[in-house]
């Protein structure tokens, strides 16, 4: 963690968050340094809508044609697959309900699997190790900071968020 | 095959030379009485008429062997299928025991190995070497003797001719004391099966399902029996 | 609803994750040993043959098969509820879906068990998956079987997704709430949760696309299951009205079961004053259309076969009504329909007591109704010379039984690894919003200060 530079304030109210978070824009800190973290998903702040837009449900879509067209695939050819063709029934080969059926199955199952994946990497879950933390968000704390900010900015920013009413400043890194 | 139920006897020969024939092992007394005997061919009684006019009527009943079975397709492993041939095969090897292509079977001719087989002796010494022995967790059922087709197509391949018109018969057939039995080819139009067939006194079980049963009865009720009779 | 603080309702979700009662220990040891009762009693089943049961011709297909179509339903309760409630935006749904969604995933995983437990050579059950092997053959995807084996496998995956999604911010709350191996264990299970906007609505996202996958694959997994039965020509079986029939059943047996557990939930975990009245009343209501529901699809079903009049179909239909089954059928129609119906529409009965004496004879009238779909039919099929019942053995009973205590067993385990009820969720639904927050300043002010 102390690898990292960064700065940032603790709000206990998410109104107060949500000026720390534009008193960070107004001066000037790009969009990809600011980070948010909560331990609930506040919807209606104005944070709450950074980076929101997300291509998840086309791509959902998309992973269910995928996993649809691999259903019929194998449906068809695991009844075609041999050398005599395997009679049952009188019905035919590659029959239509059934097919159907396990078409439908799998399209879910790729609209599924697809979201998931989405989620892990857009989300950017799965990596353990975050350079920015703070343990007292889980008690309520909403964390409003800088990653990477100029140790010129410092004082600045520090100003900012304390007058946007942040309860606590910290730092960590070399600063 | 075609089964002519008038001259039915019920003497159950039939079943005791496929018992031999198939290797179908005696689950014993105890087993037959909790319903899990296993005939591939069974002698059906009903009854007909009130106390003291009854009159006893014998069905036998094999495998059907449908045109289209409904217990083929719901097999899961392909271990009921539909043969080149027309019989609805049975590969035992590939059967995993779900049981449902008994309860798809509209003529309960369907049997589960609930235990490893066992015979009592003498019979372990007559075991019939053509025939696989099936073990604890799968489904049998009549074969129309495969063995005996199999053997008579051999024969008949290596002496270069077509196989002859009778001279297959599964061992229920041969065994039938009356001659209530007839097996042969219904593809050819020409064999007595299928002559027997075409006979007015024909009835299929359970015809209206849709099965498309390739055993016909024969049983008196048609006014204008012809020379078939 | 309760006006607790945040930090009131992380201690008291949390609490149940800090230790174990006596009490608690001796009831899982219970479940435990009924539940390895019942292993024994499938080990004995696989060595000595399927013999051990009551099984015969022509009832292939006994108490596995009930308990398989009984469990499957039983795990509509949670996904379905939940995802048609989180879609309607029902707020007091907030402390029931993690409880329901529970519910969905282990009955799923025990009902799942069942084709395998049933076969007559389980340990070739995986010739079921469609992998190139070397025998050179592949399953069967006309049989309902493989239907079953797809449909199921996609409802699983869609509900563990499903629960697992909201669970990761409740594990960093977790996470940074305890000390030692457990710290480290549930930094693990919390994926990196951080709680950044990014990942709070990615993660809404997602669990609105699962809702809106979750309730279709909820209806085809209860459908296809019907299928099973419905596809075979069997009298009593083969009907259209099976699947609608299977799925309003499944949602049925599931709400009872998820009151059920609600209820036992708030006794024993102390959560009072999260699940309220108001829950029991609002699945009551629920469970009364669903009871109403039934009763309609059974006169459909019944009036249709007795107008028909066809032989074999009567020959299934007389048992039930008057026969053999009868006691079995109007034990049903009691359960199911005449004591939750009058419970569940008196408003002054819909207490949580009342609920739960409802949901307790559905549960076991919905039990009774797979075995009556079964083992009539089964047994009165077609040739009368064939006609058969079926009595189930003690193998077969205890393993239904360890079953039961396997789901409380699962339960109890999981109420003591994962908040049942979801934190965040719930403070999420306390925190009421306010129209004066500003709005994010646009990047082109930015640039214009």
């Amino acid at each position: 963690m102390a690898s990292v530079n960064s700065i940032y304030g603790l709000f206990a109210d998410p109104d107060a968050a949500d000026r720390g978070v534009n008193a960070l824009r107004h001066a000037g800190v790009a969009q990809d340094q600011i980070v948010v973290m909560s331990s609930e998903p506040h919807e209606g702040h104005a944070f709450s809508l950074l980076d929101h837009k997300t291509i998840m449900p086309w791509l959902a879509a998309l992973g269910g044609v995928v996993g649809g067209a691999c259903g019929f695939l194998l449906a068809r050819y695991t009844q075609v697959a041999y050398p005599e063709p395997l009679i049952t029934g009188g019905m035919p080969l590659v029959a239509p309900f059934p097919s159907a059926i396990v078409t439908y199955e799998l399209t879910m199952m790729g609209a599924v699997i697809t979201t998931v994946v989405t989620l892990l990497i857009t989300a950017r879950l799965l990596k353990w190790k975050q350079p920015l933390y703070d343990s007292e968000i889980s008690y309520g704390k909403i964390l409003v900071g800088v990653l990477g900010p100029s140790g010129a900015a410092r004082t600045d920013l520090e100003n900012r968020l304390r007058s946007a009413g942040a309860e606590k400043i910290k730092t960590t890194g070399q600063l | 095959m075609v089964i002519d139920l008038d001259r039915c006897t019920g003497c159950e020969a039939c079943v005791v030379a496929c018992h031999a024939e198939n290797n179908i092992a005696t689950v014993g007394e105890d087993q037959a009485a909790r319903a899990r005997a296993m005939h591939w061919i069974r002698v059906e009684r009903y009854y007909e008429g009130e106390f003291p006019n009854v009159k006893t009527k014998f069905m036998p009943v094999p495998c059907q062997q449908c045109g289209a079975a409904p217990c083929e397709p719901v097999c899961p492993t392909f271990a009921s299928y539909h043969t080149i041939e027309g019989l609805n095969g049975q590969v035992y090897n590939r059967c995993i025991g779900t049981r449902y292509c008994a309860n798809a079977c509209p003529y309960n001719t369907r049997f589960f190995n609930f235990y490893n087989p066992v015979w009592d002796k003498p019979l372990d010494l007559q075991l019939n070497p053509d025939v696989s022995v099936r073990s604890e967790g799968i489904m049998e059922k009549c074969t129309f003797c495969v063995q005996r087709i199999k053997a008579g197509e051999v024969q008949a391949a290596a002496e270069k001719r077509l196989v002859k018109d009778g001279e297959i018969q599964p061992a229920c057939v041969q065994s039938c004391p009356t001659q209530a039995m007839v097996f042969g080819d219904l593809s050819d139009p020409e064999s007595e099966a299928s002559r027997l067939a075409r006979s007015n006194r024909a009835t299929r079980l359970l015809d209206e399902l849709g099965t498309f049963p390739k055993v016909t009865y024969l049983q008196r009720g048609s006014w204008h029996d012809n020379e078939n009779a | 609803m309760t006006t607790k603080t945040p930090e009131q309702i992380n201690e008291d979700l949390l609490r149940p994750l800090e230790g174990t009662s006596p009490r608690y220990l001796a009831a899982l040891t219970f479940f435990v040993l009924v539940v390895l009762a019942g292993a024994a009693a499938f080990l004995h089943q696989v060595y000595a043959g399927l013999g051990v049961t009551g099984l015969n011709r022509p009832v292939f297909w006994g108490f596995y098969i009930t308990d398989f179509v009984f469990w499957i339903g039983l795990s509509h309760a949670g996904t379905l509820i939940s995802a048609i409630l989180r879609l309607s935006n029902a707020t007091w749904r907030r402390p029931v879906t993690r409880c329901a969604e529970v519910i969905t995933v282990f009955a799923l995983s025990i009902g799942a068990m069942f084709p395998v437990v049933h076969l007559g050579r389980p340990w070739l059950a995986f010739w079921l998956f469609p992998y190139p092997s070397e025998r050179g053959i592949w399953p069967n995807i006309r049989s309902p079987l493989l239907w079953d084996f797809f449909a199921i496998n996609t409802y699983l995956l869609g509900s563990v997704t499903f629960l697992v999604l909201p669970i990761l911010p409740d594990m960093a709350l977790v996470r940074d709430r305890t000390t030692g191996w457990k710290k480290k264990l549930y930094h693990v299970l919390s994926l990196g949760w951080t709680g950044t906007p990014r990942q709070w609505s990615r993660l809404e996202m997602a669990m609105r696309i699962m809702a809106v996958a979750v309730i279709p694959v909820a209806v085809s997994v209860h459908s296809i299951v019907s299928w099973d039965f419905a596809m075979a020509p069997v009298p009593g079986w083969h009907s259209t009205i099976f699947a609608p029939y299977f799925v309003c059943g499944a949602i049925f047996s599931g709400i009872a079961a998820l009151i059920i557990a609600m209820a036992l939930l708030r006794k024993f975990l102390h959560l009072e004053d999260y699940l309220l009245r108001i829950h029991f009343e609002n699945l009551g209501k629920l469970l009364l259309v669903m009871s109403l529901l039934w009763f309609y699809f059974v006169f459909a079903e019944r009036l249709t076969t007795w107008y028909g009049n066809g032989s074999s179909e009567m020959a299934v239909f007389w048992p039930t009504q008057s026969g053999s089954y009868a006691p079995l059928f109007w034990a049903m129609v009691v359960c199911n329909f005449v004591i939750p119906f009058p419970i569940l529409a008196i408003k002054k009965l819909r207490t949580i007591a009342g609920t739960v004496v409802a949901s307790i004879g559905v549960v076991i009238g919905m039990w009774l109704e797979r075995f009556l779909i079964i083992v009539p039919s089964l047994s009165h099929k077609y040739l009368p010379y064939s006609y058969g019942s079926y009595r189930p053995s003690f193998t077969e009973i205890i393993i239904t039984v360890a079953t039961f205590a396997g789901l409380a067993m699962l339960y109890m385990l999981f109420s003591k690894i994962i908040p049942i009820i979801s934190v965040w969720e719930l403070k999420a639904g306390e925190v009421t919003e306010t129209a004066t927050a500003p709005a994010l300043a646009r990047p082109e002010q930015v640039r214009a200060d």
